[in-house]
């Protein structure tokens, strides 16, 4: 493609003698992103890959090397057994509820009078906005022992000890990732609803195509693209949570919200195992690439089957 | 009147909703200002103040603990990152999408590849590279790993490729030279799109927490959020400052997204594309 259009361009820019040729500009612009690629990206990919056959502590100059070791150990651990089923359950819980409170609002404001839509559209994306350190000082303060929503609870005879349990540390979290990413999902499904203009609901309304067949035949296949990226990006969401589980449990009680990042982090930085931290690190990625992948060709076929695509 | 009931049922709705989604952020504001011994422990105050906001501002307990030094430290880095990845990946796409020069091909599959991998597995070989340059323990160390965005590039690259032709074509013909096709066409088109880059680019610095709690160990530059999480345990006991600092934290953001609401919705409708 580019070389193609190469010739043209430099008979156009030979003419004037005094410009530098367009490929030297080009390669001029390309190079501070490029340097900072090379420095930050592709040699630090080098280096993981590296590091992953390792047995090193990130200070000492000894780095022994182990072959695949720290693979083997890895799949061996119970905590990454522990990651591992997490990261389904997560997705379990984290994707239909983000889907359907950003379908919701989406669809809620989608109906509001012009003037209304913005204001609303940046209130209900405020949550996107927030951290997740002052998110989950909220969580501890709301579920903390003498906070009023406990004290109801005791008062009527229930006791939960809300991050040493299993369950309720682990939906807490889900609630807070749900809570912090909707917004930017019903951003999505928003500009999607927009583009089924009022002329494809007026003809609706003429072929007298209304409640279940409108929602099948029109919006469904209207909203499908929308649907499919939040659906992949919803499913990534479950491999790369660290704040919630870092701030709350750390991994806690028992492994029961142990997450791939807290445990690359925990063993990298904590541990100090660069060996293993970058071997857990490698095999996250290619699982995530991997889940990701049949995730987004069951929704193709979803659509395929269903002639939305 | 049926058409206005429906109206009036759905901005109804919308705010009911509204309300209880951003009940985090009332709860957060209403504990920062309250007294001491009612923190965590009441849902309105009886009384406001400001104890824990001056508690901050007082160096915060008997080891001075730099909250204010900290904010700018955020500030720092998120301008400082953000710049960097709006001004690398402008001219890498107005590179590949404008000057559509011989590379342009290769760098365009580059940022596609970038895309591929998940940033955690280079947190750990970047650590290793920031101490083997010298600059960790400092803002460069926070700064320079994080300051290329591919997707960035990618969304430039698409809107560049989006600009009608004839005008650019025009300005070459009237002998202008890349420099300023890009400051004086390119730049001044793409301004919704910028804002909107910006923003999400900002939003994601400014909440960093495992880089720049990995690259700098020295108190006085770790950025607000960093400070905010490690102080945790030392203010358990009192948790009024550390909503006072989450509030400190949250305002920016909200600011800057008001600030931009006007131009939000037609550069995400782009974005989104």
């Amino acid at each position: 493609m580019a070389s193609k259009a190469l010739p043209g361009k430099n008979v156009h820019h030979n003419d004037r003698k005094s410009r530098p040729k367009p490929a030297a500009i080009g390669w001029l612009f390309s190079l501070p992103y490029f340097v900072f690629a090379l420095v930050f990206f592709l040699i630090p990919l080098g280096w993981v890959f590296y590091l992953s056959v390792l047995k090193w502590n990130t200070i000492s100059p000894v780095r022994v090397f182990i072959g695949f070791n720290n693979f083997t150990d890895a799949i061996k651990s119970v905590e990454i057994k522990a990651a591992f089923v997490n990261t389904f359950i997560f997705m379990l819980i984290i994707v239909p509820f983000v889907m359907i409170f950003s379908l919701l609002i989406a669809i809620i404001i989608n109906k509001l009078p012009a003037k209304l839509k913005g204001i609303f559209s940046v209130g209900f994306f405020l949550p996107y906005l927030s951290s997740g350190v002052a998110t989950s000082l909220v969580a501890i303060g709301v579920f903390s022992y003498f906070s009023p929503f406990n004290i109801f609870l005791r008062s009527i005879g229930k006791t939960v000890d809300w991050f040493n349990t299993g369950w309720s540390a682990f939906i807490i979290i889900c609630m807070l990732i749900i809570w912090k990413m909707y917004g930017y999902y019903m951003l999505l499904f928003l500009s999607s609803l927009e583009s089924i203009g009022s002329d494809i609901h007026d003809a609706c309304k003429i072929d007298g195509a209304q409640g279940f067949t409108k929602l099948r035949k029109v919006i469904l296949p209207g909203i499908y693209p929308a649907l499919m990226t939040v659906t992949i990006l919803a499913c990534g969401l479950a491999f790369s949570i660290f704040t919630e589980p870092y701030k709350l449990t750390n991994g806690g009680p028992g492994n029961a919200t142990q997450t791939w990042q807290l445990i690359i982090y925990n063993e990298s930085f904590v541990n100090l195992r660069s060996g293993y931290g970058a071997a857990i690190a490698l095999i996250s990625a290619v699982l995530t690439f991997a889940v990701l992948l049949f995730v987004k060709k069951l929704v193709e076929k979803w659509g395929a089957v269903n002639g939305w695509n | 009147m049926a058409g206005t009931k429906k109206r009036i049922l759905f901005i109804t709705m919308a705010t009911v909703l509204l309300l209880f989604f951003i009940f985090p952020y009332v709860y957060m504001v209403l504990q920062s200002l309250a007294p001491w011994d009612q923190v965590d422990k009441k849902l309105f105050p009886t009384i406001l103040t400001l104890r824990s906001y001056v508690f901050l501002k007082t160096g915060g307990g008997q080891a001075s603990v730099p909250w204010i030094g900290s904010f700018f430290n955020s500030m720092i880095v998120s301008f400082g990152s953000t710049f960097l990845q709006l001004a690398t990946a402008a001219l890498l796409a107005y590179a590949i999408s404008i000057i559509k020069f011989r590379g342009a091909k290769f760098f365009e599959n580059f940022i596609l590849f970038q895309m591929f991998f998940p940033t955690i597995i280079f947190i750990l070989p970047n650590f290793i590279i920031i101490k083997s340059l010298h600059i960790s323990n400092n803002y460069l160390g926070m700064i320079l790993p994080l300051s290329i965005s591919a997707w960035a590039a990618f969304i430039y690259e698409n809107y560049f490729k989006g600009l009608p032709n004839e005008i650019l074509e025009a300005a070459k013909i009237d002998g202008a030279n890349e420099i300023r096709i890009a400051r004086s066409i390119v730049l001044p088109m793409s301004k919704s799109i910028t804002t909107i880059l910006f923003l999400f680019l900002f939003m994601g610095r400014w909440n960093e927490l495992m880089w720049d709690m990995i690259a700098v160990t020295d108190v006085k530059l770790k950025t607000l959020n960093v400070l905010l999480s490690s102080m945790f345990g030392p203010y358990g006991g009192y948790p009024g400052p550390l909503y006072a600092a989450s509030v400190i934290l949250s305002v920016p953001l909200i600011v800057l997204f008001i600030i931009f609401s006007k131009n939000f919705k037609e550069g995400m409708n782009f974005v989104l594309k």
